[in-house]
């Protein structure tokens, strides 16, 4: 999952970047709100977190912005401004979720949690294709009662699988939301991960969750063969 | 103290000089008309006493004998109702009286007998029975001799009759107007005082949170609508400063607030796994920075809340400016240099000194904080120049006479940076509390956002005066003006 940090505060966005790569998120910084949207504009984040007084343009015109693009992205703000009428005037901004300054990272992490769920239809907090099993939680990850023990990059890769069963994943798609901005995507890097994780997840089962679609992508699906 | 309304008190007052109004022109009218009758019964006493004495002294009289009362008849054409008539001989036996005396006797006192004899009209009052009496005693003269006293009483009684009358109508009327004027003065009170309730009910409900709220003001310009207009201006100097308090405290949380969330931040992230030495060495220099950060925002704060009531105190005496910012520059000429930042001093007036009046400590507290701002907003290789000089904004002559400090020109020091400068619209708020033109930039230099507040406050309090200049991208110039020193200004000497 890829989130995108707008935070003025270099310390601020630095241990919250920190937090989040350690909890497998794919994370970008923006320190002020043009480059915050400009990155909105150019990739598909699962997430963003707003600070609200940014320098060039302001947190809750920031929000608009992304809102009036048609943009449903969602928004967690977060902010040292705490009175109820500022509480009330972002969430009618359009924000999904507030936080205010200074927070408990632990609630952070969980709010981070229950904003990605709200994408799916499904709002179980454990995810779950066939007998695979994924907890955001505790990280673990489970096959036919065996735990199965992922490096943070192939934990990421298919924490997002998980999140889009059935679903046909570019490259692109992959490379945008399991690595940040720094990411190279002409390199096959993608592919090496998948075939890591395919190994991991399908090796010594009958069935096979992960796919190639030859010339486009993957596809995890438990009723292909 | 119980409540006394201003109703009660006017309505008191007003009746009270009412009171003794009605009451002194009801006594004087009494008076007047008592001793006007009176007057009056006594004139007419007289008036028929001397014409009975002429009469009665006359040759042909026929007063010498019978009755009185037909004597009066035939000889005065006159029935004097109501009058008692005795003639007394000189001796004072009495003579003959008149017929409606019947048996009574009218007094004749002894000192009233001796002033007879002598010649001397006497007038008296007695009671007979339940009436009472006028009495003329009115001694006739034939050839320098008394021979005779006349004596006439007049009853009084129509005169005590009207008298007690006019008593009765005055002690009925006085006291009716008395209360008619109560209620009246009572009414015309409440409606003038009318709007007083209503201020006292507007002022009643607004509070810290309704400050917002104002009289309604009258339509008539009067006393009352003075009072409601000064009162609203009142509010609303309340309520500006309570904005200033809200926003200043909202600013000062605000401020807090990010060293905590870091500090917070940081240590959780931290703490949800293990960490190498070097990586928890990292984390706690950082907050040891933040924890450094708040101590200055903290300071700042406590010294300006501290200005704020007045609990700082200047220590004013001669203070050599020249050799202070010398010694700043040399001070802070190694920070300078690890940026690549040349300090130089010129001075105006050449090599000359330029003293002035205050406090020492301040002084290096001010021009350290600006020397200091202008190292931080000033890039590699850039150059700060401080500029001295002395300013007199009137003739010298007439300046040097003047006993007023200001007059007496002040020093004007100009520290100019070749740095980031200040866009127009920030020049205006940069003096503002917790105001940033940069917040980032600012947080990073470890600024707490007051320093420019305190000197202003400084300078200030120095009766000086503090001003920016700035081009963005150019520098700023912050021109600082201290009155000059003169002995005059120092009490101690």
């Amino acid at each position: 999952m890829r989130i995108l940090v707008i935070e003025d505060e270099k310390k601020v966005s630095s241990f919250i970047k920190k937090g989040l790569e350690e909890e497998h998120y794919a994370v970008d910084t923006a320190f002020d709100g043009e480059t915050g949207l400009e990155m909105i504009e150019t990739n598909e984040y699962d997430l963003v977190v707003l600070d609200l007084m940014i320098p060039k343009i302001d947190g809750m015109e920031v929000l608009r912005r992304i809102r009036a693009n048609k943009n449903n992205v969602p928004i967690l703000v977060l902010t040292a401004k705490d009175s109820t009428e500022d509480i009330v005037r972002g969430l009618d901004a359009g924000c999904d979720d507030y936080l205010t300054k200074p927070f408990e990272f632990k609630i952070f992490l969980a709010r981070v949690r229950a904003l990605l769920r709200r994408e799916k239809m499904d709002k179980e907090p454990v995810l779950r294709v066939a007998d695979l099993t994924l907890h955001p939680v505790t990280h673990k990850v489970m096959r036919g009662g065996k735990e199965i023990e992922l490096t943070s990059k192939e934990y990421a890769l298919l924490d997002y699988f998980m999140r889009n069963p059935n679903r046909v994943l570019t490259r692109t798609m992959i490379s945008e939301h399991v690595w940040d901005y720094h990411f190279d995507s002409m390199t096959n890097v993608i592919d090496v991960y998948v075939n890591y994780l395919r190994k991991k997840i399908d090796k010594g089962f009958e069935k096979k969750l992960i796919h190639t679609i030859r010339g486009v992508g993957y596809i995890l699906s438990p009723d292909r063969s | 103290m119980p409540f006394l309304s201003i109703r009660f008190k006017l309505t008191l007052w007003y009746v009270l000089i009412l009171a003794a109004l009605l009451i002194s022109f009801s006594t004087f009218l009494y008076i007047t008309l008592s001793k006007s009758l009176h007057r009056d019964v006594d004139n007419k006493l007289r008036s028929l006493a001397e014409l009975i004495a002429t009469e009665s002294s006359s040759p042909l009289s026929k007063f010498g004998f019978g009755n009185i009362d037909q004597a009066l008849e035939v000889s005065l054409d006159l029935k004097p109702i109501g009058k008692f008539i005795q003639v007394l001989d000189e001796s004072g036996r009495v003579g003959r009286r008149s017929e409606n005396l019947k048996n009574i006797q009218l007094p004749v006192s002894l000192q009233t007998l001796k002033n007879a004899t002598r010649g001397i009209v006497t007038f008296e009052t007695h009671r007979i029975g339940n009436v009472p009496l006028r009495i003329i005693t009115y001694p006739v003269k034939e050839h320098q001799h008394i021979t005779r006293i006349i004596q006439i009483a007049s009853s009084l009684e129509d005169v005590e009759e009207a008298l007690n009358k006019l008593f009765l109508i005055l002690l009925i009327t006085v006291p009716s107007a008395l209360l008619l004027a109560s209620l009246g003065g009572q009414f015309l009170a409440r409606k003038a005082l009318k709007p007083v309730d209503q201020i006292t009910q507007t002022a009643r409900v607004i509070t810290t949170k309704n400050l917002n709220q104002r009289i309604q003001p009258l339509r008539v310009k009067d006393e009352i609508s003075r009072l409601v207009d000064t009162f609203n201006e009142m509010i609303s100097r309340l309520d500006q400063s309570f904005q200033q308090i809200k926003q200043f405290t909202a600013d000062a949380s605000h401020e807090l607030k990010t060293p905590l969330t870091i500090l917070k931040g940081e240590v959780e992230v931290a703490l949800r796994k293990e960490r190498t030495p070097s990586e928890y060495t990292q984390i706690l220099e950082s907050n040891l920075e933040e924890i450094d950060r708040m101590s200055k925002i903290v300071d700042d704060l406590l010294w300006l809340s501290k200005a704020d009531i007045g609990e700082i105190q200047l220590q004013k005496e001669e203070v050599n400016l020249t050799a202070l910012i010398q010694e700043l520059v040399e001070q802070m000429g190694l920070l300078a240099q690890s940026k690549g930042i040349q300090i130089q001093i010129t001075h105006h007036d050449g090599l000359d000194e330029i003293r002035i009046y205050g406090d020492a400590l301040r002084m290096r507290e001010l021009f350290l904080n600006l020397i200091d701002n202008g190292i931080k907003y000033t890039e590699e290789g850039g150059e700060i120049t401080i500029h001295l000089q002395k300013e007199f904004p009137l003739p010298i002559q007439e300046a040097s006479n003047s006993s007023d400090g200001r007059k007496a020109g002040f020093a004007k020091v100009t520290i100019s940076d070749t740095g980031i400068g200040i866009s127009k619209e920030d020049q205006k708020k940069i003096f503002n509390r917790f105001y940033r033109v940069d917040k980032a930039r600012s947080r990073e230099q470890g600024g707490s956002g007051l320093g420019l507040s305190i000197c202003k406050w400084i300078v200030e309090a120095h009766q000086g005066e503090i001003e920016v200049e700035s081009e963005l991208g150019k520098g700023s110039s912050f021109i600082v003006k201290l009155p000059l020193y003169s002995p005059s200004l120092n009490p101690a000497l």
